[in-house]
């Protein structure tokens, strides 16, 4: 499985200089909180119960197609945990999956679109909440592909020999800022509605190692790709912002607070008009990721896809069917519509998932695909399905 | 399998029945037979090496290795002045080879293991007896035959620890950043070997003195194959 096999054997005294080692993905975990909470217990927890937002809701409902989801909200509507005791909840599942301690991990690369405080960075908090020993941190900022570059930052210290062992680390606690509370008084478009009855919370984590999982099978991390294509779209997704361009003295940080509420600078929105130019964006990447050969078609067993709403499942499923025409349903998989959409903790939610209830088998490839609506930012991941190394033949 | 006979015990004997490289050469070949035999690495010969292996085999070998300057600037303390070529070549590796174990700290660090445990830990049956013999042999007045020494183990380090390296590399997907400790001594282990050859070849070493050296290089390459035999024993 190896590469250059027979090489050194055959001469004893090569030396390979510029070898990596390779990224598995060995321990897998995910935490919800909170019982799931179907369309008719929303507006418990967010409020928007006015006939107008309930309209609204139904319609954004019908469109993302989310039938249940889960919020760290009481049934009240007041938060029940923090941010980063969802993270540390996934990644306790993720050791314990894979049989280690949080002192087994050099890093621990953490995404987040909003940590719970402005200062330390996500990272810190989570390491100081989840304990271990001594480790290299990153906080990944970002939205949802923040996941994958998260990931790809691990991986590649994992690939230089600088750590053994890391655990990566998407979570989200956006409920909070989709509560009544902050639409109270606000011009509240179309921008705001979609995110607000889209957005749940959940976290999802990975543990990554230089060797497969001595007696499961693992996912070979074969390499990931992250392209913003930011230098030629406007913002599509904000927060703390008057609009959908930044200008000197008038962001969140610049006026007061209380005028930055009362100007709805505190609701997450998204340019909905931008999204079909966003999916076109997405696939275009898909594309090029196979006339370069990254991705061989022939070769590509399943897709786990993160979309945020139904609608962009068709499009991105037919547009990788174009180029996939034996692509069919079960080699696709989302749990959009059971587990919500989760920003950058999803694609760690949807892989735990397929690889829980063993949708993979040994020699088979997943493409991992991220489509961020930020500022346009497209992330792939490609694994292998490896079996443990007690089953692999010895290399000659 | 190689069908040359083993050193034999009339080496003892003081006429030289050939060149000192002869006597050596032969040494080698003895220690090479008896490393293809060596568990571990006739694992990684043929591929069935584990990570555990290898981590055990820096842990054996770092408990030995931080004893190397230190017998060798005992060594070198104890040529007289009459012996100054050898006192220079030893005072010089000595300092070369002093920060060697940091590098297989790094590599024992770099593969998930533990800093504190490998620190703490203890020479096992071949190292007590590898480790406990150098020092032994520093201490005479002029240990010339400490030649012998640097000949199997600058040898073991010029001529087979980078294809360990690049084996280990191979059946368990290392990084470079993982094997530094043995992928470093074929480089500085060549330039030691040229400086011992010229040593060798010099002039200095009388019968009595090629006598010693190839005695030396016997016990050394015997107790160093121990050292790997026991690997936490």
């Amino acid at each position: 499985m190896h590469r250059c096999q027979g090489v050194a054997a055959a001469c004893p005294t090569v030396v390979t200089m510029g070898s990596t080692a390779t990224a598995y993905l060995t321990g897998f975990g995910r935490y919800l909180p909170g019982d799931p909470v179907d369309n008719d217990g929303i507006a418990a927890r967010l409020g928007g119960d006015d006939p107008v937002t309930e309209r609204i809701r139904r319609r954004v409902l019908d469109a993302n197609g989310i039938r249940q989801r889960h919020y760290a909200l009481d049934e009240h509507g007041e938060p029940t945990e923090l941010n980063e005791e969802l993270a540390v909840k996934a990644l306790r599942a993720a050791l314990d999956d894979r049989g280690i301690d949080a002192a087994d991990l050099r890093m621990l690369a953490c995404a987040t679109t909003m940590g719970d405080v402005l200062v330390p960075g996500f990272a810190s908090m989570v390491h100081g909440r989840l304990g271990g020993g001594p480790m290299q941190l990153l906080s990944a900022g970002g939205v949802c592909a923040s996941s994958l570059a998260a990931l790809d930052a691990a991986a590649s210290k994992i690939r230089l020999g600088d750590h053994p062992r890391a655990a990566v680390v998407g979570s989200e606690l956006a409920s909070r800022s989709l509560r009544q509370r902050r639409f109270d008084g606000i011009r509240a478009g179309m921008d705001s509605h979609f995110l607000r009855w889209m957005l749940s919370d959940g976290a999802g984590a990975v543990i990554l190692e230089f060797q497969p999982h001595p007696s499961r099978p693992s996912l070979r991390l074969d390499w990931v790709r992250h392209v913003s294509l930011a230098h030629e779209h406007d913002v599509c997704m904000r927060s703390g912002m008057a609009g959908a361009e930044p200008s000197v003295g008038h962001t969140w940080q610049d006026v007061e607070i209380a005028d930055a509420e009362a100007a709805g600078m505190f609701v997450l929105r998204q340019d909905v008009s931008m999204l079909d130019e966003l999916a076109e964006a997405g696939l275009r990447q898909f594309e090029e990721l196979v006339d370069i050969g990254l991705v061989d078609v022939t070769n590509l067993d399943h897709v786990v896809c993160h979309y945020s709403t139904n609608v962009f499942r068709d499009l991105a499923f037919d547009g990788l069917r174009r180029r996939i025409p034996t692509l069919d349903t079960d080699r696709w998989f989302s749990n959009l519509e059971t587990r919500g959409n989760t920003g950058s903790a999803s694609i760690f939610i949807a892989l735990e998932e397929a690889w829980r209830t063993g949708r993979f088998a040994p020699g088979e490839t997943v493409l991992l695909a991220v489509p961020e609506s930020g500022r346009f930012s497209f992330a792939f991941a490609h694994l292998t399905v490896v079996a443990p190394s007690d089953q692999q033949g010895a290399p000659t | 399998m190689t069908t040359s006979t083993p050193a034999a015990p009339a080496d003892l004997a003081p006429a030289d029945p050939g060149t000192l490289a002869d006597r050596l050469a032969e040494v080698w070949i003895e220690l090479e037979e008896r490393l293809e035999r060596v568990p571990v690495l006739s694992r990684l010969a043929d591929g069935t090496v584990t990570i555990h292996d290898y981590e055990r085999l820096l842990f054996n070998l770092r408990q030995q290795v931080v004893d190397g300057s230190p017998w060798i600037s005992r060594a070198a303390s104890n040529f007289d002045i009459d012996h100054f070529t050898l006192r220079a070549a030893a005072i010089r590796h000595a300092e070369e080879e002093h920060r060697d174990y940091l590098m297989l700290e790094r590599d024992y660090v770099a593969i998930g293991g533990s800093l504190a445990e490998l620190r703490s830990g203890r020479k096992n049956l071949g190292s007590e007896a590898l480790s406990g013999y150098m020092f032994h042999y520093a201490d005479r007045p002029n240990p010339v035959g400490l030649l012998g020494a640097m000949f199997i183990i600058e040898g073991l380090g010029a001529k087979r620890a980078a294809g360990w390296a690049a084996r280990f590399q191979e059946v368990l997907g290392l990084a470079d950043n993982q094997v530094h400790f043995m992928q470093y001594h074929q480089q500085a282990d060549s330039e030691h070997t040229g400086d011992l050859e010229a040593i060798l070849t010099s002039g200095i070493i009388d019968d009595a003195a090629a006598d010693e050296i190839v005695r030396c290089a016997q016990v050394v390459a015997r107790l160093y194959a121990l050292q790997l035999e026991e690997l936490d024993r």
